[in-house]
Formats: structure tokens, C-alpha cells, sequence
């Protein structure tokens, strides 16, 4: 971003300019791109469609090329229907949205990044779920979802944000970071809520390994979607009610950065630690690669 | 400077932005460097990107680059079954690059009908990547926004001419790179733009004496260009 460089400028600048966040964000990017607000605005629009058909197609998908996941998030759609969920609707679609687009990923299915694909859930996920529940129309989604982009990018300043450099709490758990951020800009939060939403979901992912089964963008990837969704609802809840991360967003941020170098390798999208190193991922994965 | 429309995408086929949209972006960007159609595609691939090729789709992600499909090309699943089609002959295996590399790298050598073309990169996270050599001239480029290479000659005014014609034009230069192998042996010059050279300039570019190639890429990596 042209003029934004960590959490601590971007708030001081809402607060000081009194605009909502994605409005300095929005400037931010325009700048950068040399391209009219409005046409930036359009873009992330497009995006946001293709992100619901991702949601709609995964919803209605069968199993993921290995055949080792798809069906679940629709599991969770029924199951709901019947009215009988721990945490209502909004939890429920938050949950099945999230994993629908991470099966459609497994399909190789078109997505969108967010930030990447094996954490692109949890943002549409959650923003279109609150949007169907609170009535909220495509144009206010897509000011989330500015939103939920800028708090990426300003992560994205200081991290690499890939499995293979920082494990899974640099995608998911940035992820989830930008849909709380969003979530709680879309329920009316401040500019200094959306971010201590984002610090307090971001440090409870820390540590977090990739240790995908067979390598595969599908266990834990896609149902983990679903869980780090409710953290994302759970950093928003938090926020909203005025609870503060103590750390700041920024150096949480720089807390993540260290984890990922001190992590090791095994557990950073190499398929040789963690979960895809128990017999039953060992097993599985030879089965998928005749591997004896 | 990171753009939001690189975080919230890209829209892509999946299932890793890392180690499918980026490794397609990648052979991508060594398609535009070969500027002719590949009949041979090498792949070595480095500790992730080797470890999780099959799962993430890697190897039909570097060949559908090498075959020039954008990242959201839904023909990207079958591209190892268009390359026979197409009459690529490919070949992926994996190379430890060093404890220093990036765990995302691959080595890329694309062959046509008259020449080859050798590109080293790294897939750094959401689909954006890294060229880290070109040829074996070490460079570092993300080849999003447009930019120039030229391997010429070492010798005085060359850098001077270059910047002339593209000066001329109206043209901003965003960055500069120069690098040469050694005294009036062969040097390389990476020269980011503002916005794209029309086609006469460029050929200014490789008509100046002592240069032997220049080539163009065009936001290869950075998906169609938003205007």
C-alpha cells in the first residue's frame, strides 16, 4: 500500500480522519493500482461473486480428487435444518460456508485466494453467512470485504504468507485474522475493535503447523476452515464487547514471523510431520501414491 | 508495496495459491522468456514444492504454465494430458537446492524450435512469486508489473541508449538492475516500467549494437491487467 505501513498508522489515520476503515484502505489501494476508487471497488465486487458461487458449488459438490474429503460442509447445511445446532444458524452457516469452498478447492475448482487458497474459506465464509443473516446487500459485503484485504496486505508487509514459510497460522490463522477485522467492521465496531478482533483471532492461531495428509490441500485443510471460522466469530464477539488484545496487532504479527522460523520444516507444508506422519497419513498416502 | 487485490486473490483454479497458481505463474513467466512455443519442459522442484507436487497439483500447474494458461483456466486440471496433446514432452523430479533456498523453488528449462531458456523461482505465498535467475544471471523480479530484460554486451552507452528510448516515450522507469559477468563480457539489464513499451521501442531496444536479446514481460504473473 502506498501510504499505510502496520495496524498502528492505519488506526491512527481512521481516527484521526474519522472515516471507516475501508475507506482509508480503499485510497490505499486505488493509489497503489493508479486506478479510480470506484473501479477498485467494481473488482473486489467481481470477486466477491465468484467467491458465493464458490460457496453455492461446494455446497452442492461430491468428493475432492483423492476422494479423502467433500459432503461435509453440506453435512453441516442439514444438519442445521433440522434446528437442532449448539450455536444457531449464523454458527452453523459460518462453519459449512467456510469448509464448502475449501472442498471446492479440493476439486480444483475456481476459488479466490484469501489469502491463500488453503485458507481462502474463511472470509467469504463467514461475511456471506452474516450477510444472509442480517439482510446485508452484495455492496456492503464487498466494504468487508476491503476490508478483510487490507488487513491482509498490511499482514502481508511484514510475513510471508505460506504454509511452506510460516505454517498454517500464516494462512489460516491470517485468514482468520481478516474476517474478524471484517466481521466486526460490518456489525458496526470501530476502526480500533476491527483490529484488536483481528490481534486477539491471530494470537490464538500461533503455532499453528501445516502438516497437510499426503500433502494434500484437504486434511485437516478443509474442515480446519470451518473451526478457524468460529475463531474468526469468536475474535469479532470479543472485540465487540470491548475486550482488547494486550499484545498489539503489530507485534503479533511480528510474534508470528518468528514462530514460523523457529518451526520446523517437517511441520511448514512438507507432508513430513504432524498429522500426515501418523500411521494413519502415512497410510493413506501410500495408498494414494502406490507406495510400499 | 503489497496491493489488497493480490491478498483477496487471485481467482484461481485450486487447490494452493502457493503451489498451484504460483508454480503456473512461474512457468508462466519462462513461456514469455522462451518466446516461442515449448516442445521440452524441465522441472526440478526444491523441499515443499517436491514433497507436495501430486497433492497440490504442482506438476499439471508448472506444465499448464509452460502451455501458457492463466492461473483460473479451467483446463488447468487436464494440462498434463493437453501437453501430450500438444506434443510437450515434460519432466518434473526433485532437487535439494541447499538450506538456503526457498522451500518453494523450482528450476525451470524450457526448449523451442531455436533456443532455451533457464529461469530459477520461488513460490512466496497467495500466488505471487519470485524470479531469482534468469539464465543464471542472479535477478529478482515478480514479474506482476511490466518489465524488460536485456542481455547485450558489455561495453560503454548501452544503459544510456536504453533509457533514451524508453525516456523518449514518455515512459517512467520504477527500477534498474545491471549486472554484467565480468569486464566487456555479457551483461544483463532488468528495467521495471510504469507502463508497457509499445512494440517499436522494443524493437529500437534489440536493434541498439551489442545487444543480443531483450525480452518483455507483461504482468505475466500478475493475471490479466486491471485497468
Amino acid at each position: 500500500m502506498a501510504t499505510l505501513n502496520s495496524f498502528a498508522e492505519t488506526l491512527e489515520q481512521a481516527e484521526r480522519s474519522e472515516r471507516p476503515l475501508d475507506a482509508i484502505f480503499l485510497e490505499a489501494e486505488s493509489s497503489e493500482r493508479e486506478l479510480p476508487p470506484e473501479r477498485v471497488v467494481q473488482i473486489f465486487r467481481e470477486r466477491w461473486t465468484v467467491m458465493k458461487d464458490s460457496v453455492r458449488r461446494g455446497l452442492a459438490g461430491g468428493k475432492s480428487f483423492s476422494g479423502l474429503v467433500g459432503g461435509d460442509a453440506r453435512k453441516v447445511m442439514e444438519y442445521t435444518r433440522d434446528g437442532d445446532i449448539a450455536g444457531g444458524r449464523l454458527v452453523a452457516k459460518c462453519i459449512a460456508y467456510s469448509i464448502a469452498v475449501l472442498e471446492e478447492n479440493s476439486r480444483m475448482g475456481i476459488i479466490v485466494a484469501a489469502p491463500t487458497a488453503g485458507a481462502a474459506g474463511m472470509v467469504p465464509g463467514t461475511l456471506l453467512a452474516l450477510s444472509e443473516e442480517r439482510g446485508f446487500d452484495d455492496d456492503f459485503a464487498t466494504r468487508g470485504l476491503v476490508v478483510a484485504g487490507g488487513f491482509g496486505a498490511l499482514v502481508a508487509a511484514k510475513a510471508e504468507l505460506s504454509g511452506a514459510a510460516g505454517g498454517c497460522q500464516a494462512e489460516q490463522g491470517v485468514g482468520a485474522a481478516m474476517a474478524a477485522g471484517a466481521l466486526t467492521f460490518l456489525l458496526g465496531g470501530t476502526p480500533r475493535m476491527s483490529v484488536h478482533a483481528a490481534a486477539l483471532t491471530l494470537q490464538n492461531t500461533l503455532g499453528l503447523a501445516c502438516d497437510p495428509v499426503a500433502g494434500l490441500v484437504e486434511v485437516p485443510c478443509v474442515v480446519r476452515n470451518g473451526f478457524t471460522a468460529m475463531l474468526a466469530l469468536t475474535g469479532a464477539q470479543t472485540a465487540l464487547a470491548g475486550v482488547e488484545s494486550v499484545i498489539p496487532m503489530d507485534e503479533v504479527v511480528e510474534a508470528m514471523v518468528k514462530i514460523g522460523e523457529a518451526m520446523p520444516r517437517s511441520l511448514k507444508e512438507t507432508a513430513d510431520g504432524g498429522l500426515a506422519m501418523t500411521p494413519t497419513g502415512c497410510r493413506i498416502r501410500n495408498e494414494l501414491y502406490q507406495i510400499r | 508495496m503489497i496491493s489488497l487485490l493480490d491478498i483477496v486473490g487471485p481467482v484461481m483454479v485450486g487447490p494452493s495459491s502457493s503451489h498451484t497458481a504460483g508454480a503456473c505463474r512461474l512457468s508462466r513467466v519462462a513461456r514469455a522468456l522462451l518466446e516461442e512455443e515449448p516442445v521440452e519442459a524441465r522441472f526440478e522442484l526444491h523441499s515443499a514444492f517436491a514433497k507436495t507436487m501430486r497433492g497440490h497439483g504442482t506438476d499439471r500447474a508448472l506444465v499448464a504454465g509452460a502451455l501458457g494458461m492463466e492461473v483460473d483456466d479451467p483446463r488447468l486440471k487436464d494440462a498434463l494430458e493437453i501437453a501430450k496433446e500438444r506434443g510437450l514432452r515434460y519432466a518434473l523430479k526433485p532437487k535439494n537446492m541447499g538450506p538456503e533456498a526457498h522451500p518453494n523453488s523450482v528450476a525451470i528449462t524450457l526448449t523451442g524450435a531455436s533456443r532455451t531458456i533457464a529461469v530459477l523461482g520461488a513460490s512466496i505465498g497467495g500466488g505471487m512469486i519470485e524470479i531469482r535467475e534468469v539464465d543464471g544471471f542472479p535477478v529478482s523480479l515478480s514479474a506482476k508489473d511490466p518489465c524488460l530484460l536485456l542481455f547485450y554486451e558489455d561495453r560503454p552507452g548501452v544503459v544510456m541508449r536504453a533509457s533514451e528510448i524508453i525516456g523518449r516515450r514518455g515512459i517512467n522507469i520504477a527500477s534498474m538492475e545491471v549486472l554484467r559477468r565480468g569486464k566487456g563480457d555479457e551483461a544483463f539489464m532488468r528495467i521495471d516500467l510504469d507502463a508497457p513499451l509499445p512494440p517499436p521501442d522494443v524493437d529500437a531496444l534489440r536493434q541498439m549494437p551489442g545487444v543480443r536479446r531483450v525480452h518483455v514481460l507483461d504482468r505475466v504473473a500478475g493475471g490479466a491487467p486491471i485497468t
